[in-house]
């Protein structure tokens, strides 16, 4: 396996929260490799510090210590902007509870990304509408989030996340909040990017949902573990 | 096509905003009266000038104006006074300026006496200005009817009246008054050749030109009254008794080059220094006093808009106060933006953005507040008022500018909060 494959490595991360009597100690040294083109599961308990972990990955939160490498680059080096440009460009986020922009429509949700990248083109704004009808909900492009259904907001979300054609998605218990058809169809949706060839890592305490993906690791005591198939 | 990512932030602004009108609109309202007082302070300062312009303008800023005055009581011991007060302007004085002053486009002579004018038997005290044509020109005292002071009714020593239209009221003439015959003084006929419409001097021009405010001079040929009454004049007026001799009420001097009005007017008082003892003179210079009281306006008037900026910046505060509830209310939302790339600059600039679209918006509606207030104190008032354009523009960029100042600080906390806090909040 030559380290170009690699696109995240983790060595000995520790994240620590609070300060003093208070200071929680959520991650204690993890190590982990994640291919180009991998689909992988993190499971484990609740509390356990999978979301820290997901935040870190996704560069919107930094280990206290240890080494991550993304794609070649030693993410402690990097500054805010830099961080932001990669969450912008090359990771897309999935959320268990949707995060979506409430004020704004579904279009406008799916755009914001674009305001934060190089330049607005059409076919940017083009590819936002492909998306949408994509999750099937090109019909409902002038509705708030409220107004749509959970399984509807999370393929929303879906649509925004790939907008800027990520290599990467992190999806935090996408089925979470999602009762079993719809999640099934999030999860389907989810194979097909990476049969498209994305990297995905994904949060599930489900061991079923877990079993969608190549490989699955377990947390647990702020330490990982690997997951015997059966 | 290719939408500019500022057109779609502002878009997006513009969008949260409607989304909470009355907020918004609330939000404005400081805004909207900070900026209607300010263009109504600057118009009701600009208006002023205006008329002070208009006023001393009327004096010709190329004229310099001499008139004479009551000296203050002198106490000269014992010596005895004469029944007949003599002061003011001589004719050697006027002479003197004529023939040294150089520069010099017209000296004109006046000679004002305080009479009694009867028409049958109704009597109103007046002025009546000896005055040559010129002079009538030069303030611009036309006659609305019948025909103006010539040369030729000054040569002719023609006893003819122009007079103001208010005292034909008072002399109880309704009809046609052109060719009546009316006895001004001592009993001395003069036929009315021309009315001037009603009082055109305001305030300081009519101080310069010795003109009272009722509104009842009588202009007639200076060669007639020097001719046939001489410089001495009495009035009596309620028991009391006053004689004078005054040779000249007034010179007009005007001057050729404006670029020599102040040089002009330091020889005059040069020239008076000397000749008169007494300060039974007084020297007008509108240039001079147009220079003195814009500046003490324009004081006046940046006073008037900072009290009215008050208001601006308890506006300012208010959209500051709002924004920062905002903020909080919209803390996920900023980690939401976060996550998805946002630089810290993108969260700064659209929460700029809103303010900025909030305060230029209190502008806009506060300008057409102002413009509202002003017609109103104009029909209330009277006052003379004058929008102009730079108050418009001027209003509109600091209102622009109060909603940066008042953004700064709620966009950096929005800015500066740490995005993974910011998603977790509920
Ligand atoms: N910002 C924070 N400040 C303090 N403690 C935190 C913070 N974020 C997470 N924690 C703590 O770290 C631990 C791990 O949290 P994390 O969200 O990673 O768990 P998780 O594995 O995702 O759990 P779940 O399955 O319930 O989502 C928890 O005990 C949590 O209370
Ligand atoms: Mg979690």
């Amino acid at each position: 396996m030559s380290t170009d494959d690699v696109v995240i490595s983790l060595r000995e991360i520790h994240k620590y929260y609070g300060d003093g009597e208070i200071r929680l100690h959520v991650l204690k040294g993890i190590n982990l490799d994640v291919k180009r083109g991998e689909f992988i599961a993190i499971t484990g308990a609740s509390g356990s510090g999978k979301s820290t972990l997901l935040n870190l990955l996704g560069c919107l939160d930094r280990p206290t210590s240890g080494e991550f490498i993304l794609a070649g680059r030693d993410v402690a080096k990097l500054n805010d902007d830099e961080l932001s440009t990669i969450r912008n460009e090359e990771i897309g986020f999935i959320f268990q509870s949707f995060n979506l922009i409430s004020a704004l429509n579904v279009l406008d949700n799916v755009q914001v990304p674009l305001l934060y990248g190089p330049h607005v083109t059409s076919t940017k704004t083009a590819r936002c509408r492909e998306l949408l009808a994509s999750v099937q909900l090109d019909h409902r492009l002038d509705h708030k989030p409220p107004q749509l259904s959970g399984g509807e907001r999370q393929r929303v979300a879906i649509a925004r996340a790939l907008v800027n054609e990520p290599v990467m998605l992190l999806a935090d218990e996408p089925t979470g909040n999602l009762d079993t058809k719809t999640g099934d169809q999030v999860l389907e949706l989810i194979e097909r990017l990476h049969a498209e060839g994305r990297t995905i890592v994904m949060i599930t305490h489900d061991p079923e949902v877990a079993m969608r993906a190549e490989r699955t690791v377990n947390m647990r005591d702020g330490l990982m573990f690997d997951v015997e198939r059966p | 096509m290719i939408r500019s990512k500022q057109i779609e932030l502002i878009r997006l602004g513009v969008t949260n905003l409607l989304g909470y009108p009355l907020r918004t609109f609330l939000t404005t309202l400081g805004v909207v009266f900070g900026v209607g007082s300010v263009i109504a302070m600057l118009a009701l300062g600009a208006g002023a000038e205006q008329e002070i312009l208009e006023e001393i303008g009327r004096l010709g800023i190329q004229n310099v104006i001499v008139n004479s005055v009551k000296p203050p009581e002198t106490n000269k011991g014992n010596e005895q006074r004469s029944w007949i007060s003599q002061y003011g302007i001589t004719f050697t004085d006027f002479k003197q300026i004529k023939s040294t002053v150089p520069g010099l486009k017209s000296v004109i002579p006046v000679h004002m006496s305080r009479k009694q004018a009867w028409f049958g038997s109704k009597k109103v005290e007046t002025t009546i200005y000896a005055v040559q044509p010129e002079y009538m020109s030069l303030f611009d005292l036309r006659t609305a009817m019948g025909r103006d002071l010539t040369g030729v009714d000054g040569a002719e020593l023609a006893r003819v009246c122009v007079l103001r239209a208010g005292l034909l009221k008072s002399l109880g003439i309704f009809g046609d008054p052109i060719g009546l015959t009316i006895q001004l003084g001592e009993d001395q006929a003069y036929e009315i050749i021309g009315i001037l419409e009603d009082d055109k001097f305001r305030g300081y021009a009519r101080e310069a030109l010795a003109i009272d405010s009722s509104n009842s001079e009588i202009y007639v040929p200076y060669q007639t009254i020097l001719g046939r009454h001489g410089t001495r004049s009495i009035s009596r007026s309620s028991g009391t008794f006053e004689a004078t001799d005054i040779e000249l009420s007034q010179i007009v001097i005007e001057v050729t080059d404006l670029d020599n009005v102040l040089i002009v007017a330091r020889m005059l008082e040069r020239i008076f220094a000397i000749n008169h003892e007494d300060r039974d003179y007084d020297i007008v210079v509108p240039l001079e006093a147009l220079a003195q009281r814009r500046k003490t306006q324009q004081v006046f008037n940046m006073a008037l808009v900072a009290i009215a900026s008050i208001s601006l910046l308890v506006g300012g505060i208010g959209i500051a106060n709002i924004m920062l509830a905002t903020v909080t209310e919209r803390t996920k939302e900023i980690g939401i933006r976060r996550a998805l790339g946002a630089k810290r600059h993108h969260i700064l600039a659209q929460f700029l953005t809103e303010t900025t679209t909030i305060s230029t918006l209190g502008g806009v509606l506060g300008i057409l507040l102002g413009l509202g207030l002003v017609q109103v104190l104009i029909f209330f008032t009277g006052w003379t008022a004058k929008i102009t354009f730079n108050s418009i523009a001027l209003s509109l960029s600091i209102s622009m500018a109060v909603g940066i100042v008042s953004g700064i600080f709620p966009a950096r906390r929005a800015a500066y909060l740490d995005p993974i806090s910011a998603l977790r909040h509920e």
